[in-house]
């Protein structure tokens, strides 16, 4: 019995090695950062604890030293929330349609479409949101188009003034993740036996029915798969806002960026990534609660 | 081919798998397009009508239970699609549980179901709108055999008691003669006979037909005279005169019997093979000519053994003339 345990424990030790090296080990080496001192050029000073860089997310030390509340953090992780909720639902909104439509095509085009898909990840992030400067700018794709339609002279000011709000962040968001949405959705229907979709039809459900009651409930896994995979990561981007956003819509994924670069902060970066995952990590156990309960 | 079905009739559509049942009850479906011929129901046309605007709905043999539904969502769902009042919908569910004997079990999942219980929440969900014509697609094949006999039963009180049209298909002949008011033996999309259980089963009119419903003898037969047959050597009485060259004698080994004495009506043989089989047993007997038979009797009524010579009566009632193609 124990001989079996002992080997059980030997077949799991290298993924909970590659687990250590990979996750837990770099995670306390950043937990150890956030709670040392800063080194004003860059680092920490080991060894002498601090926990300002926490308290510095609410308070900052106001001329005589007291500490003052301070919303500035607590606002950027709010908007950050908030268009990486927009990122997440536009991005579904093309997905859902797009799985759909995939997953109902003969096999051999399906393989295609999901080469088509992938194909984006060839190149690099950074030069795809550098594309969609050139297609949102004023000037750009979008403006031409519109004002060969004629329709920009609708647009206040007759321009586009699309890029640098956080409706470009939003739109890159959703762009960069899409494929995040999509696979997963994808996936999932197309595990969809296809003879369950069929009684339905049977039973009197037109498509927006069989959509309804029969697709959706079973791609449900999909969904909230592609909804984690995009909210979350769309929390911490900060290609997109700095790009796109013009640097002047600040996610917590730029503010992390800056206090470890420029902001020479390290603490405070550790510390506002830990805070972030408290975040996801808190959204996500009351979200199983809610899950169970349902259940 | 042109198929009438009477209202409230049990219709089997029987034949081996590839014979073109299937898609013929997909076609009265909706699931498969015709390329030609019409489909009506209580006289309206079917043709061209989407799947979920027939009044038909079907029993699949992979049963397709909604798995994220309860017992009790399964069953309503057609209701709800007929935008049925949440009441009307409770009670009708509750009616349906109850006449597939499943009453107490609507909050289950599916997963939590036996096959056999699962089969009987199809049932109760094709049957809950109240179809005219409900299409069941060999439902039983994935059944266990003492539950499979059991639904067989069941199957035929159901229909007795709701009245609805059933058309089932299936490969099995023992479920068709079980059940069926009339059946259609089908083979390569063509309906090769039709009729009662007891027409098809006594008096085939194909070698096809013959062999696949049941156990037959065929023998290679040649006609001499009206009523008369050469059989391996011998010449038979027939009660039936069928003309035609190329036809077989059909003999059911239940109605053949074995005598130590030749008589007008008999073939010579050599048993080959006794196999007990609980009430009856099965003698293999070689006739001349290299003509096989199987002859059934109750166990105990005959005491021949392997190496006995024998004489098959086979009584002119008891033979049919059947047609090779």
């Amino acid at each position: 019995m124990s001989g079996g345990q002992r080997g059980s424990f030997t077949l799991l030790a290298p993924a909970g090695l590659a687990i250590f090296a990979a996750l837990l080990l770099p995670l306390s080496m950043l937990l150890l950062v956030s709670v040392m001192e800063r080194n004003p050029n860059g680092g920490v000073v080991w060894g002498r604890f601090s926990l300002d860089a926490y308290a510095s997310f609410l308070f900052e030390r106001g001329f005589t030293g007291e500490r003052e509340l301070n919303w500035d953090y607590v606002a950027i992780f709010l908007r950050s929330v908030a268009l990486a909720g927009l990122a997440t639902v536009t991005s579904f909104a093309i997905a859902l349609p797009t799985a759909l439509w995939m997953a109902f095509q003969p096999p051999k085009r399906r393989l295609l479409l999901l080469f088509l898909i992938t194909l984006p990840f060839w190149t690099n992030l950074l030069v795809r949101n550098y594309a969609w400067m050139l297609i949102l700018r004023n000037d750009g794709l979008i403006e031409q188009a519109l004002s060969w339609l004629g329709l920009l002279r609708l647009l206040p000011g007759g321009r586009l003034g699309i890029l640098n709000t956080p409706a470009a962040t939003a739109i890159g968001l959703a762009y960069s993740f899409l494929p995040y949405m999509l696979l997963p959705i994808y996936l999932s229907i197309e595990k969809i036996d296809r003879r369950l979709l069929e009684a339905a039809f049977d039973l009197g459900a037109d498509r927006w029915r069989v959509l309804l009651r029969v697709v959706l409930p079973l791609s449900l896994p999909g969904i909230m798969g592609g909804v984690v995979l995009v909210f979350i990561p769309g929390l911490g981007a900060f290609i997109s806002p700095e790009l796109l956003g013009g640097g002047k819509t600040m996610m917590v994924g730029n503010l992390i960026q800056a206090q470890f670069g420029y902001g020479r902060n390290w603490p405070f970066g550790a510390a506002l990534g830990f805070v972030l995952l408290a975040l996801v990590l808190g959204a996500s156990y009351l979200h199983r609660l809610r899950f169970r309960e349902a259940r | 081919m042109s198929i009438d079905i009477a209202a409230g009739e049990f219709f089997t559509l029987l034949g081996p798998s590839g014979c073109g049942k299937t898609t013929l009850l997909r076609a009265i479906a909706g699931f498969e397009p015709q390329d030609s011929g019409t489909i009506t129901l209580g006289g309206r046309g079917l043709d061209g009508l989407a799947p979920h605007r027939r009044p038909v709905n079907t029993v699949f043999q992979s049963y397709a239970i909604f798995p994220h539904m309860t017992v009790a969502q399964n069953v309503a769902f057609a209701l709800e699609m007929q935008r049925r009042t949440r009441r009307e919908i409770a009670a009708r569910v509750e009616e349906m549980l109850a006449l597939v004997r499943l009453s107490g079990l609507h909050d289950r999942k599916p997963a939590q179901l036996s096959g056999g219980q699962q089969q009987r929440v199809a049932l109760a969900r094709a049957l809950a709108a109240a179809p005219l014509l409900l299409l069941l697609d060999e439902p039983l094949s994935a059944l266990d055999l003492k539950l499979r006999t059991e639904m067989r039963l069941e199957l035929k009180r159901l229909q007795g008691e709701t009245g609805i049209t059933f058309i089932f298909v299936t490969h099995d002949q023992h479920e068709a003669l079980t059940m069926s008011d009339r059946i259609a033996v089908m083979r390569d999309g063509q309906v090769l006979q039709l009729g009662t259980p007891e027409e098809i089963y006594e008096r085939p009119t194909l070698r096809f037909v013959a062999d696949f419903i049941g156990e037959a003898n065929l023998l290679p037969a040649r006609r001499i005279a009206p009523g008369r047959f050469a059989v391996s050597g011998q010449e038979l009485a027939v009660a039936q005169d069928a003309p035609g060259e190329d036809v077989s004698l059909m003999l059911r080994p239940e109605r053949a019997s074995l005598a130590a004495a030749p008589t007008g009506q008999s073939l010579p043989g050599v048993v080959e093979q006794v196999v007990y089989d609980g009430a009856d047993t099965t003698f293999h007997v070689a006739l001349a000519e290299g003509v096989a038979v199987r002859v059934r009797m109750a166990h105990g009524t005959c005491p021949a053994r392997r190496g006995d010579t024998v004489h098959v009566l086979a009584d002119p009632a008891a033979l049919r003339v059947v047609r090779n193609a």
